[in-house]
């Protein structure tokens, strides 16, 4: 093992961001925790009381030959005390749980919004099959650890004292045989649980990789198919899935080592100390009643550790869910995403962009934009093409704020992009993506997103401008499709409308981005879109990524982007008779 | 040895068979998936085939499912009994003996503590060790059982794709095949185990009691039957509701989380971050006050437990007293009897846990087993006829519909490629072509009429050998998380480098493959997404070379390519398509003529004609000039 020296120590640093994390977070809800543990407490006392009137019953019924009759206060007892243990172990489970799923739900949201915080090109890079496993499954993780196993830890550590409080004057043999066991559990539990942490974040590691693959290989059923490699991939999920049971079975089998230890020591200083008390009775050194007492509390010592070793497996697989999800904790917001910042867009009428020596890479990739300078005027559509990879989505997501230039500036209206309020500058934006996400709803649900309060005639305007209103007749329920992932169910042409009805939604916007509108339409398709353009020329400032240049020749300005640098720009009149870039491209798509 | 998990269930396929009969009426249509899971249809609709209420049949499936490993889970369970009925002994040896020693003592009788003392240690031992291996076996029966599920359903879901799957959603499909599965390890563990080792347990203690004190027996088993049966069946039937509802709604949020995290670039834009996460913490709430209800139930449950347990002995101890003094019982014999009656709780207690468990666990096998029971869009022969060589294709009267109550895609389309044409089908969108190509890799089945494929029906031919001869670039290509490598070879596992690097070369991906820094070992992200469209795209084609089948079908290959890349890649696939029948589906008409030689339009679902690629991009060029000088 050559590297085995530097490894532990970044695991031990690794492991720790989780611990400390939940240990945060458990501090949130420490009243319901404190107060869960006064009403353990009085449980424990509870049951002393119990266990001592029984003993005295028996004493008293069976050694003493006390009529039955005058013994009713003890009977009395016994009844009251099993209804007081009754409504205090229901309250101290509910005080706990309800405290522990309002943290849970705060958790949700708020890790889903540091997951967001990445924004649309940290996201991209993420799997989301492993966020959602980890927002679902480890947060449901992270409630049965604070609802469970934290109340069940302080019930482990508060019973078996409280009752040795009373052990020990009643017998103190037994109480020491209890008290020099107890220790032991503990010790021993620690030391195998050490090796059953690192398994098992290794288990939740293999979870996780296991959801992101099957989520993937659904999404691409089709195309395995397509490929003959769906049996492919199912045996490599196969190998994942056995590498998931093995992995199951090594936590497993080290969480129940630590069980058998604690069984063990449990199980054997009952059996000593009911021999023990035994022979002192027989001996005469011992009363019943005291004997009686201290076996039936004898069990009740153990049993919350027992409890809490059956629980490990809570533990750890919290603790790892935690190291998951802290890291969403602290990702620092993606600039653009969150930052709030004063200015207003001053965006009544359509404003001006002005992009000047621009420069923006991404994820250690190559810069997508290199001293990228342009004017987009208003109530102009300008096209900006060249050859894939040139850098004009990038510029559109910096339009979008989406992330932020590395160098220079965009300004609208003569305010830097970077100080206007990103919601009030998007809100006077509307969007074509390149590919559109079909979001979980209706064909309604998925245009109102652009527009939550547009009523039925804007939605009917918006359909048929679009033309989606001649796909929507076609589906079976009409407006009320459902709609499935990525559109299943329509067509790259029939995404298109939808993103360009969720635009035309958007009456207030003054600020059309569109990246390849026209994609996957036909030429009648085209045409009415671009009509579509070209009237909102008149009232937005229009930024259109094209790659067909007949998209582009509609437009007033043309820029063509190489490299990340604007090469080339102007008219599409002049560019086409220039001897440049644009006029090569043109070539090439009429031959 | 390893058993491949279809054979899991191909092993229990005799035996639920009675169970399916009576599911059949209910199977209409993938929405009446959910109807299995409704915890109590509507009264009044009539009664079904005489079905057992205890045993219904989405439990005997599951049974018939672990049926392979009884043995294990048989095992397990004796350890479980083991390790239990040692622990009661464990009480009730030890109060008898405490009590006979104290009676001893007082009278001065010799007494034979030995046995007692040994029998104690035993059952100390006994109790550690059955609790461990319990433990073990049936965590191992349950993982074996249950391992390759996943992946089996997985399987049959893979006949289903697109035509019988369409209508879910893949996070859906994804928390079935998930939490699903996970919520059915309970049953075993959970369910069943807990369950034989209180009733086997309880009739033990309540022997024991029947031999020492009649009356105790009846009191016992009375109080295990309130606190075993009665109380978990009253906690069931009011948690039913709420446990069925999570299970969907929990499947519901993880598609609306999914939406957040991949739609979050366009929820940014339209300014809806905030309203989706209202969304989600609505559900959210929702599903968590149904859980937070069922926790009530288990804690009121779980402390009546105790409570029975407490008022199960006051009786108990009265009998046994009054016997006491009548003389008829030893003294010892009461105390042993009290901790035998508390002990016995302790088997019972995990009951109304389990119960929980209960009705999630139907849900979740019924949905689980209702999807795998999804017929097929098409049988698949066993075997077909081996294949010309020379692929014409041949559409005769094909009508296609993807639901009864939609309009035609297809509608008696006839079209004949003899192999070796090169073919564009152009039309609006919409106008069927793309169902085309659904019918002729045998996606979709057609409502009437046929697809030919080197002269056989494509009903007569296994799916699989003939999507080996079609290779297909689709509209938006799907890419996976892993090495461009690997993507790559999806088609053509046994692809060398040389071919690797020719496949490459042709769909003009040499200067991608040069920028990324692990070259072809460099993970492409989550469908793909750390490339661009373009690059998707040639990456795709490259796929599809390397799959060298002797039909190539283009689904608007150039889409998303600037005018200078287009072009460069239609002489790329002008090459590739050299000696093969190609089949393009376009509405981009530059380039076209140097791709095929024939077009046919296709509009609302029929084909309306069939020219020489020269006439009609004449045709059109026409069109369009007049278009721009109007």
């Amino acid at each position: 093992m050559p590297a085995a020296g530097p490894i532990p120590a970044p695991r031990a640093r690794d492991a720790a961001p989780g611990a400390e994390w939940l240990r945060r977070e458990a501090g949130r809800i420490r009243k319901p925790l404190l107060g869960a543990a006064l009403l353990t407490g009085l449980l424990a006392l509870a049951l002393v009381a119990q266990a001592w009137l029984l003993s005295g019953l028996l004493d008293q019924a069976v050694f003493a030959h006390a009529p039955l009759r005058r013994l009713w206060p003890l009977w009395l007892g016994l009844l009251l005390l099993a209804l007081l243990r009754f409504g205090l172990s229901v309250g101290a489970r509910r005080t706990v749980f309800r405290a522990a799923q309002r943290l849970s739900q705060d958790l949700r949201a708020r890790l889903l919004r540091g997951a967001q915080g990445l924004g649309p090109y940290g996201l991209r890079a993420q799997s989301s099959g492993e966020l959602i496993t980890g927002l679902v499954d480890g947060i449901e993780a992270i409630l049965a650890y604070f609802a469970r196993y934290l109340p069940q830890l302080g019930s482990a550590l508060l019973v078996p004292a409280l009752l040795a409080v009373f052990v020990f004057p009643a017998d103190w043999l037994s109480g020491l045989v209890l008290l020099l066991t107890a220790p032991l559990i503990p010790l021993f539990m620690t030391l195998v649980g050490k090796a059953a942490g690192q398994a098992s974040e290794r288990r939740y590691a293999q979870l996780r990789r296991l959801g992101a693959a099957f989520i993937e290989a659904l999404g691409g059923l089709v195309t395995l198919r397509q490929l003959g490699a769906a049996d492919r991939f199912a045996r490599r999920l196969d190998g994942e899935s056995e590498e998931y049971r093995l992995l199951t079975m090594q936590v497993l089998r080290i969480a129940f080592l630590s069980t058998l230890v604690l069984e063990f020591f449990c199980t054997i200083s009952i059996a000593v100390v009911a021999v023990l008390i035994g022979f002192r009775l027989l001996w005469g050194e011992l009363h019943l009643r005291a004997g009686l007492f201290v076996l039936l509390l004898a069990p009740e010592f153990y049993l919350p550790l027992r409890a809490l070793g059956g629980m490990r497996h809570t533990r750890m697989d919290a603790l790892a869910a935690a190291q998951h999800l802290s890291a969403l904790d602290d990702i620092p917001s993606a600039p653009g995403a969150s930052l709030v910042r004063g200015a207003r867009a001053p965006l009544e009428a359509a404003p001006e962009i002005r992009i000047e020596r621009v420069s923006y890479a991404h994820g250690g990739r190559a810069a997508a934009l290199r001293d990228c300078s342009i004017v987009l005027e208003a109530h102009r559509v300008t096209a900006l093409v060249g050859a894939t990879g040139a850098g004009k989505s990038t510029l559109l997501n910096l339009l979008l704020g989406f992330a932020v230039p590395d160098g220079g500036q965009i300004c609208i209206d003569g305010v830097d992009l970077t100080v206007l309020d990103p919601a009030q500058w998007r809100a006077r934006v509307a969007w074509v993506p390149q590919q559109t996400h079909v979001f979980e709803g209706s064909v309604r649900d998925n245009l109102l997103l652009a527009a939550a309060d547009a009523d039925a005639d804007a939605l009917r305007r918006a359909a048929e401008r679009s033309g989606l209103a001649a796909v929507i007749e076609r589906l079976p329920k009409g407006w009320d499709t459902p709609l499935g992932e990525r559109g299943l169910g329509l067509s790259g042409g029939e995404l298109q409308r939808l993103a360009l009805a969720r635009a035309l939604l958007r009456e207030r916007a003054r600020v059309w981005l569109l990246d390849e509108p026209t994609a996957h339409l036909d030429p009648d398709g085209t045409r009415a879109v671009e009509a579509v353009i070209r009237a909102a020329a008149a009232t937005h400032t229009v930024i259109l990524v094209a790659h067909r240049l007949s998209a582009a020749r509609s437009a007033d300005w043309v820029a063509v982007l190489r490299d990340g640098r604007v090469i080339e720009q102007g008219t599409p009149r002049e560019l086409e008779g220039s001897r440049g870039a644009y006029a090569d491209l043109l070539q090439a798509e009429l031959s | 040895m390893k058993k491949s998990p279809g054979a899991i269930f191909n092993a229990a396929k005799p035996r639920p068979s009675k169970g399916e009969a009576q599911e059949a009426p209910s199977k209409k249509s993938p929405g009446a998936i959910f109807n299995a899971a409704k915890p109590r249809p509507p009264k009044g609709e009539a009664q079904e085939a005489p079905s057992n209420p205890l045993l219904p049949p989405v439990l005997r499936r599951l049974l018939g499912t672990l049926y392979p490993y009884r043995g294990w889970m048989a095992g397990g369970a004796a350890l479980a009994l083991l390790a239990a009925l040692a622990a009661i002994g464990l009480m009730a040896v030890s109060g008898w003996f405490i009590a006979a020693m104290a009676v001893a003592g007082a009278g001065g009788i010799v007494i034979n503590y030995y046995t007692p003392a040994a029998a104690i240690r035993a059952f100390a031992l006994l109790r550690t060790g059955g609790r461990y291996g319990e433990r073990v076996v049936t965590h191992e029966a349950t993982l074996r059982g249950l391992a390759g599920l996943r992946a089996w359903l997985f399987r049959r879901l893979i006949p289903l794709a697109p035509a019988r799957l369409s209508a879910l959603r893949s996070a859906e499909l994804f928390a079935r095949l998930r939490a699903d599965i996970d919520a059915l390890e309970h049953f075993y563990l959970a369910v069943l185990v807990p369950a034989a080792v209180a009733l086997l347990t309880v009739a033990a203690a309540v022997l024991v009691c029947l031999i020492v004190l009649p009356a105790a027996a009846s009191v016992l088993l009375l109080g295990a039957l309130c606190a075993g049966v009665l109380l978990p069946v009253w906690m069931q039937r009011r948690a039913a509701h709420d446990a069925a509802q999570a299970v969907r709604e929990g499947a519901a949020l993880r598609g609306l989380l999914l939406d957040a995290l991949r739609g979050h670039a366009e929820l940014l834009a339209w300014g809806g971050v905030a309203a989706h996460s209202r969304r989600i913490d609505a559900l959210a709430a929702r599903v968590d006050a149904r859980r937070s209800r069922i926790e009530l139930l288990q804690a009121v449950t779980g402390g009546a437990v105790g409570l029975f347990a407490q008022l199960t002995l006051l009786p108990v101890l009265a009998f046994a007293l009054t016997a006491a003094h009548r003389g008829t019982l030893a003294p010892s014999l009461v105390v042993m009897l009290s901790l035998l009656t508390l002990a016995s709780f302790e088997v019972i207690a995990p009951l109304s846990e389990a119960l929980a468990q209960w009705q999630a666990t139907l849900v979740a096998g019924a949905r689980v087993f209702e999807l795998a029971d999804t017929p097929p869009a098409f049988v698949e022969p066993d075997s077909c006829a081996p294949l010309a060589p020379a692929a014409a294709i041949v559409f005769e009267g094909a009508r296609l519909r993807y639901a009864a109550d939609a309009p035609w895609a297809l509608d008696r389309v006839d079209l004949a490629l003899a192999p070796g044409a090169r073919v564009a089908v152009v039309g609006a969108s919409g106008a069927g072509k793309s169902s085309l190509l659904a019918a002729l890799l045998k996606l979709y089945p057609l409502q009437e009429g046929r697809v030919l494929f080197a002269g056989q029906s494509v009903q007569a031919l296994q799916g699989d050998v003939l999507r080996r001869r079609i290779a297909v670039i689709a509209q938006q290509p799907v890419l996976f998380n892993l090495s461009l490598l690997e993507n790559l070879r999806l088609a053509a596992p046994e692809a060398d480098a040389g071919r690797i690097e020719c496949a490459v070369g042709l769909a003009q991906l040499d200067p991608f493959v040069a920028s990324l820094p692990a070259g072809y070992d460099t993970v492409l992200g989550e469908g793909g997404a750390l490339v661009s469209g373009g690059e998707a795209r040639r990456i795709a084609i490259a796929r599809a070379l390397l799959q060298d089948a002797p039909v190539l079908v283009l689904d608007e290959p150039t889409e998303g390519l600037d005018a200078r890349t287009a072009h460069d890649l239609y002489s790329a696939l002008d090459a590739a398509a050299r000696n093969r029948t190609l089949l393009l589906i376009t509405h981009r008409l530059s380039g076209l003529a140097r791709l095929v030689d024939e077009v046919v339009v296709m509009e609302a679902a029929r084909v309306i004609e069939r020219v020489p690629v020269s006439d009609y991009l004449a045709r059109e060029r026409t069109a369009r000039m007049a278009d721009s000088g109007g």
